[in-house]
């Protein structure tokens, strides 16, 4: 029996479980996939944006302004990236002047501060690539750039630090009141009784409200973004997010710079049927390209190492759904959780503990909110660098030569607290393979060490999903 | 040891070949190589084929890589295994940052540095084909590695995009090892590949090259179920009508190689948007003083044989350099590309120290059957040969002799179309 079973481990059901570990209460995390964050975390913008486009007196309009504060303190404890950028909205001709100007008011309202009007001569000095028949800008110097799995993660490691458990491979099929209590049962057939269910599953979200509800108020329409990403060695072409103005269809097409140096190109937004069509397309790296040319006509794209595409959360529901089932109380929905969900997550976790849940447990004089430092070898002084590689043979050998990986931080993403056997795992956790060769270089290495580290046959090693090995038949074997 | 004379980076065909052709009493010289053994690629391309052209034979790719190491074992030159060079940078001398499990993070400073760092395979992200990202779509040259090296197959249902020699070979390869291969996508009129592997690997055992058609869709969630081809009009556009679908687990790629010039990013490095590599004089020297490239760091060779030429080459011009420089100013002059020449390698020609022989090295644009190669200056044609035939594919020279030369005047390498 648990007080909080939470249904999804992306950044959304991470940051609440962290959230709940405060307290005196036993948390479980369940997520359905071989790894946590797989999907809509590991798949956005990577942006903590500043809280300019939310309308006014919206949740989504007063948990982006908060999160964003929240995200300077989650650096200090959870030791995650944060790259700030500031961000530019950009205008051509008096027309979108006039929107950029509704903008400039919506974000003062906001109480987003520190924005600024600029001329297309301020622009262009702080972003030389940006096209010239831009006419105006807005400068947001709050919004920043994460790397969003990363922080997932982290909030992930430091509930269990505080006591959550975690589970992965856990698919919810069925959800039961029984008594006072819920009952859930997984594909695995195991069953689990809890007081309070947290339904954080994103794009699957609707699907768990109606394993017990009759009338779910929101319905998700699964809304597809498709990217594309420049090597680091592209870094220099901007260094700001830069914003075109928005649309009915969301925040355009953006330039993102990455917390690596990369640059994030994107997101197309297009309505799918499948909430896990995590396509890319032709049409979709055309549009990209196409919307681009409002922005800038110098965009290195002979560094492209990767298109990608995640499925956003859109609901039915004009506005983040962060309520307690009315037929069952202790159920509560945390969906539509589009744009910002990544800049209002740790705020959308307080939220609900604090002003929905109204949590009543008291809180765990132990708590701890810092999680251990993690030793990214080539960040270290040249110093440090020396001392480190004399004292530990494993930091001396460069695994990932593209990222500058040594075979220690491997090591650490497979035996770490939050550790993964997996090809993918270890590129989300140490990002050996993120670089320009994708993993051509060292994925054999990786997958060695990983069947090293695990104890199991090479063969056994998946990419991603339980079920995906690499090297599907031995050649030779001993007979 | 942390002063050398100098350093050599990457310990296959081409390292190989420079390590041997440098060493010189007067000379410390290091071979740097990240792997446990010498050898690079070679070690895992076990099919025959390798040393026609330098020992008139036909050799494994270990077998080839090994002649070339016993003859270094006789010379005193240090080799750093499982050494990683993470940065170059150029002070004084070179200063280069390097790393192992055995003497961890030192720095290393020579007065010259040959990169003999080879290439890397484009992946599935440079070429952007639409669909999932499930398991079993890489590079042909990985799943090369993951069979003649660990033993493993990556899959029973192959196909292959692109028809660069590593996809052909693994066409066969896995072929004997009991997969099946379905087919091989070209995206261009014409293969890719030596010829000699189109026979030997696809007509032979049957298996189909699709010109003119690449993979416009991926399908599959966790592993791939399904690719779906399509032919492509003349600007590379799919033609709608033209689907075919394969039911595969594993789609490789080889649908190109790059030379690995990570290295050059602390240096104020001039590189060609062609070769994507330094632009290197006829010593095979870049703009920076006492840096050398050469093999498929250089630019992308089909023939190891070729590698070590220009390998043996780098070897010589950089103990030239160290033991007795030139002093003459450089006079640089380009060499002019005309029409169907893709590029030339050397990029340009230092007019005041032609005193050997300069190799041309040059791949064209379209495929001939019969052509003249001339080299034209001052509008005169100083050298020529006649071609019975001419593939992208295939890399072609064209060797000038000092006394051609007419002048100090820049030189074009034409090629004409016998029709």
């Amino acid at each position: 029996m648990f007080d909080y079973i939470i249904v999804g481990s992306g950044i959304i059901g991470s940051m609440i479980a962290r959230e709940l570990s405060r307290y005196d209460v036993s948390i479980m995390v369940f997520d359905k996939e071989n790894d946590f964050a797989s999907h809509q975390t590991t798949a956005n913008s990577a942006i903590i944006h500043s809280g300019h486009d939310p309308k006014e007196h919206t949740l989504k309009a007063r948990l982006c302004v908060e999160g964003n504060k929240l995200y300077e303190k989650l650096e200090q404890e959870l030791d995650i990236p944060l790259l700030r950028t500031g961000a530019y909205v950009v205008a051509h001709g008096e027309e979108e002047e006039k929107l950029l100007q509704i903008l400039y008011d919506r974000a003062q309202a906001n109480g987003v501060h520190n924005i600024q009007m600029i001329t297309p001569e301020e622009l262009r000095q702080e972003e030389p690539r940006l096209i010239s028949t831009i006419t105006k800008a807005l400068s947001l110097p709050s919004t920043k750039v994460t790397y969003p799995w990363e922080v997932a993660f982290a909030a992930l490691e430091n509930a269990v630090k505080n006591g959550a458990s975690i589970r992965r491979n856990s698919h919810v099929i069925t959800i039961e009141k029984d008594h006072n209590n819920f009952k859930m049962t997984l594909d695995d057939g195991t069953v689990w009784l809890t007081r309070h269910i947290i339904n954080a599953a994103g794009v699957m979200s609707d699907r768990i409200a109606s394993m017990i509800e009759d009338d779910v108020e929101f319905v998700i329409h699964p809304r597809r973004g498709e990217y594309l990403v420049l090597d680091h060695r592209a870094k220099d072409a901007f260094h700001h997010v830069i914003y075109p103005l928005p649309t009915a269809k969301g925040k355009g097409v953006l330039i993102v710079p990455q917390v690596h140096g990369n640059i994030l190109l994107g997101p197309t937004s297009e309505l799918v049927s499948d909430p896990e069509d995590a396509s890319t397309t032709m049409e979709g790296i055309r549009y990209i390209k196409e919307q681009l040319r409002m922005l800038s006509d110098a965009i290195p794209y002979e560094w492209t190492i990767r298109a990608f595409a995640g499925v956003r959360a859109t609901s039915s529901y004009d506005d983040f759904y962060i309520q307690e089932s009315k037929t069952y109380p202790g159920f509560y929905h945390v969906a539509g959780i589009d744009s910002p969900g990544l800049t209002a997550a740790p705020a959308i976790a307080k939220y609900l503990v604090e002003e929905v849940i109204n949590i009543r447990a008291s809180k765990k004089a132990s708590f701890d909110p810092y999680r251990q430092k993690r030793t990214l070898f080539h960040q270290l002084s040249e110093e440090d660098k020396y001392r480190l590689a004399k004292e530990n043979p494993l930091y001396g050998n460069i695994i990932c030569k593209c990222e500058r990986i040594t075979e220690q931080e491997i090591i650490d993403a497979i035996k770490g607290p939050l550790g993964n056997d997996t090809i993918k795992g270890i590129k989300k956790r140490a990002r050996a393979g993120s670089g320009l060769c994708q993993g051509g270089y060292c994925e054999h290495q990786v997958l060695n060490i990983i069947a090293r580290e695990t104890k199991k046959p090479k063969s056994s090693i998946n990419y991603d999903g339980q079920h995906t090995p690499i090297l599907v038949k031995e050649t030779k074997t001993h007979e | 040891m942390n002063n050398v004379d100098l350093a050599i980076i990457g310990g296959g065909a081409a390292g190989l070949a420079a390590a041997l052709s440098a060493v010189d009493d007067a000379l410390r010289i290091v071979l740097i190589e990240k792997d446990r053994q010498l050898g690079g690629i070679l070690n895992q391309c076990i099919h025959h084929g390798f040393g026609l052209h330098q020992f008139k034979e036909e050799l494994t790719g270990p077998e080839y890589a090994d002649r070339f190491i016993q003859s270094l074992s006789k010379q005193g030159v240090s080799i750093m295994f499982e050494t990683t060079v993470l940065d170059i940078q150029k002070k004084e001398d070179f200063e280069l940052m390097i790393s192992s499990p055995k003497h961890g993070y030192e720095h290393l400073h020579a007065r010259a540095v040959i990169l003999a760092s080879g290439c890397y395979e484009r992946t599935r992200g440079a070429a952007i084909i639409p669909g999932t990202r499930p398991k079993g779509i890489m590079p042909a040259g990985s799943a090369q590695r993951y069979l003649n090296m660990e033993g493993y197959l990556v899959g029973k249902r192959i196909f292959i995009l692109g028809s660069g020699d590593i996809g052909l070979i693994m066409a066969r390869r896995m072929t004997l090892e009991g997969a099946q291969v379905l087919g091989v996508a070209e995206i261009m009129p014409y293969s890719n590949g030596l010829t000699r592997n189109i026979v030997q690997c696809l007509h032979d055992f049957d298996i189909p090259l699709y010109l003119s058609h690449t993979v416009t869709h991926v399908k599959g969630k966790e592993v791939l179920e399904q690719i779906t081809i399509q032919e492509v009009d003349q600007s590379m556009n799919p033609i709608a009508g033209t689907e075919k679908v394969f039911d595969v687990d594993t789609l490789l790629l080889s649908i190109g190689l790059i030379p690995d010039v990570a290295l050059f990013d602390g240096l104020p490095m001039k590189k060609s948007p062609t070769t994507r590599s330094a632009y290197v004089d006829q010593h095979l020297m870049t703009n920076i003083d006492g840096l050398f490239v050469c093999g498929n760091a250089l630019h992308v060779h089909d023939l190891v044989d070729w590698v070590s030429d220009e390998g043996k080459k780098a070897g010589q011009w950089a103990k030239r350099y160290l033991l007795s420089p030139s002093h003459a100013v450089k006079d640089l002059k380009p060499i002019l590309l005309g029409h169907y020449v893709r590029y030339v390698v050397p990029h340009h020609i230092d007019m005041n120290d032609c005193t050997e022989p300069i190799t041309l090295s040059f791949r064209i644009t379209k495929k001939m059957t019969a052509a003249y190669i001339k080299v034209i200056q001052d509008d005169q044609v100083i050298a020529q040969r006649k071609s019975a035939y001419l593939a992208p594919a295939e890399m072609e020279s064209m060797i000038i002799q000092p006394h051609q030369l007419i002048s100090k005047n820049p030189i074009q390498l034409i090629v004409e179309d016998i029709v």
